[in-house]
């Protein structure tokens, strides 16, 4: 009976562990095809091992201002970052730690912004952006998310959690709206920030539509956009698309290992909104 | 920036449940204005307005760096007899009529089979979310070559079955099929997480209550398991449908930006971004995001008003 039990315990295990491989599968195959010896691309049926050949990545990295792609994107990100982080302390704090009339009024503006499908105003972003001459520049990609609804949202979740007498006792002390921001707000609320952070980095690094549409060359082309136009202009080179894909794929990979706590706790929290 | 279409299904309910609003000191008015401004600023300029504009736009006839001149509602009717566009928005029916029941089953079942493995766990579930946090064109190259006619996994593995192969992403009636697998495989692990969190999330004492009464397996899970974490069910069920709505890197990386074959794959958004950004028709893309978007809104609607009677809200 026991042993049973063990049994299919053991065998669920080994089950979910398929499953997982099964998902990895498609980035393995990415990963072993740019790898391969050219006799083992064309292969039927297919090669699976890695023959560590890296000389499709060396060509692939130096045809291609690969660098310039991630550069920029990191740019965009580390600017959306610095900016969306101030808007969102600041005004996830005015909407909890400061009662004023029309409170109720505010937040259901940033949830507005929520219920609005982003496709509305990817077109007449362009134009603004056109009209502020910035198209293709990294500046277009940052400005529109400079407020993140979803962010101040979340940090106002967290402050009204936060006992109300930790301010009772700092105004007593004389303490002010933005000190008690400063010194006892943000420290506590770092946790939260980072997930937020993350969030917003991930998104620079895997947005495509509105890059794709507000640059046109590589100066200001994040690494997904230039990936793609790369697929466009090279869609037979299977082994150089592979590398390509690895370079924009592996930064990720590496990000998620090390922060799949946070990210999880950041889907997982995001459900929240639900009330 | 994934989650925040997520949410865009929730409207504000109760707003302020935690906060006591009174009549607050005109000073506190002035510095929460100011922590305020900041924020709005930007929500102003690249959300309300442009909201705004969306539907300007679509009754003028602009071209970047031109001229507006009014159009009035001509762009509407020729969207509405555009066929390309009516197959758009079959397609993307279509896409969603196959991706929330899918998502649903598929994300279910891996909650439900990880969530009693203790020895994986967190390893299993690292793997089945990793396609989530990756970029879109990048793992789409890979399953370009696993759809490869030829030399691609995929037909290798029907092969296995004694399946005839397919074209995949070359054959009008498979390339979307083809996508759905794609996406269910990239976003699933979104699902997952917030189904495990929900299972993490039940109460001890109502399954113990269950198993004493002699509630088993399939049993359980309908009649107690399922009514339980129904709000979270409900959620990915919204959040995937207007997902399949928005999608647009999945068809566009897989039809390497084509929308082909024969415009197997072209979603709304794909052709409203070939119209207004490969041809240049601004005001023709703006119209057909107007219809979009006012689509996208009333199924929420529905979709809500059907969940508020459906759904078990403890």
């Amino acid at each position: 009976m026991l042993a049973a039990r063990r049994i299919r315990r053991l065998l669920r295990g080994v089950i979910a562990l398929a499953i997982g491989l099964v998902f990895l599968l498609p980035i393995y195959i990415t990963l072993t095809t740019s790898l391969d010896t050219p006799a083992h691309v064309f292969t039927y049926p297919p090669h699976f091992l890695l023959d560590f050949n890296w000389s499709v990545w060396v060509q692939t990295w130096k045809e291609n201002d690969w660098l310039l792609y991630i550069l920029n994107t990191v740019v965009i990100a580390v600017g959306t970052i610095a900016i969306a982080i101030v808007t969102t302390v600041l005004a996830a704090y005015a909407l909890s730690f400061i009662p004023f009339r029309g409170q109720a009024v505010v937040f259901s503006l940033i949830l507005l912004v929520l219920m609005i499908p982003s496709e509305t105003f990817l077109i007449p972003n362009f134009v603004t952006m056109a009209k502020l001459h910035l198209v293709d520049t990294r500046l277009a990609q940052i400005l529109p998310y400079g407020a993140t609804a979803f962010g101040i949202f979340l940090l106002r979740q967290f402050f009204l959690s936060l006992p109300r007498d930790y301010w009772e006792a700092a105004r007593m002390d004389g303490c002010g709206h933005l000190r008690f921001l400063w010194s006892i707000a943000v420290p506590l609320c770092r946790p939260v920030l980072f997930v937020i952070v993350l969030d917003i980095f991930i998104g620079c690094w895997n947005s495509l539509l509105w890059p794709l549409m507000v640059t046109n060359s590589p100066k200001s082309q994040p690494i997904e956009a230039a990936l793609a136009q790369y697929l466009t202009q090279n869609s037979s080179d299977w082994q150089g698309l592979s590398a390509a894909a690895m370079f924009a794929t592996i930064p990720m990979i590496i990000l998620y290992i090390i922060f799949q706590r946070h990210i999880v706790r950041g889907i997982s929290r995001g459900e929240g909104i639900r009330f | 920036m994934a989650i925040d279409s997520a949410v865009t299904a929730y409207s504000p309910g109760q707003v302020n449940r935690f906060t006591r609003v009174g009549p607050g000191k005109s000073k506190d008015l002035l510095v929460a204005a100011l922590f305020l401004v900041p924020a709005f600023a930007f929500l102003i300029v690249f959300v309300y307005f442009p909201t705004v504009l969306a539907f300007v736009l679509a009754f003028f006839n602009y071209h970047p760096g031109g001229s507006m001149q009014w159009a009035g509602v001509s762009n509407f009717t020729e969207a509405v007899k555009d066929s390309v566009f009516q197959r758009a928005l079959l397609n993307s029916l279509y896409y969603a009529a196959m991706m929330v029941p899918a998502t649903l089953v598929l994300s279910m079942a891996i909650a439900l089979l990880i969530n009693r493995v203790a020895k994986f766990y967190s390893f299993v579930r690292v793997l089945i979310t990793l396609p989530y946090v990756t970029p879109a064109i990048g793992t789409a190259i890979g399953w370009l070559w696993i759809y490869n006619p030829s030399f691609g996994v995929a037909n290798t593995i029907l092969h296995w079955f004694h399946l005839p192969p397919s074209q995949w992403m070359g054959s009008p009636k498979m390339a979307m099929p083809a996508v759905v697998i794609y996406a269910l495989w990239h976003g699933i692990g979104f699902d997952v997480i917030i189904l495990l969190a929900a299972l993490s999330g039940l109460p001890k004492g109502v399954l113990e209550a269950a198993i004493v009464d002699g509630a088993r397996g399939w049993t359980r899970f309908f009649r107690v398991t399922l009514p339980l974490i129904s709000p979270t069910v409900f959620f990915i069920v919204v959040v995937t449908l207007i997902g399949s709505f928005q999608a647009f890197s999945q068809m566009f990386a897989l039809s390497v930006s084509s929308g082909g074959p024969e415009y197997a794959t072209t979603t709304a958004l794909l052709y409203i971004y070939q119209q207004a950004f490969q041809y240049g028709q601004m005001s023709y893309g703006a119209a057909m995001a107007v219809f979009l978007v006012v689509g996208i809104f009333l199924l929420t609607m529905i979709t809500r008003w059907i969940g508020n009677r459906v759904v078990f809200y403890q």
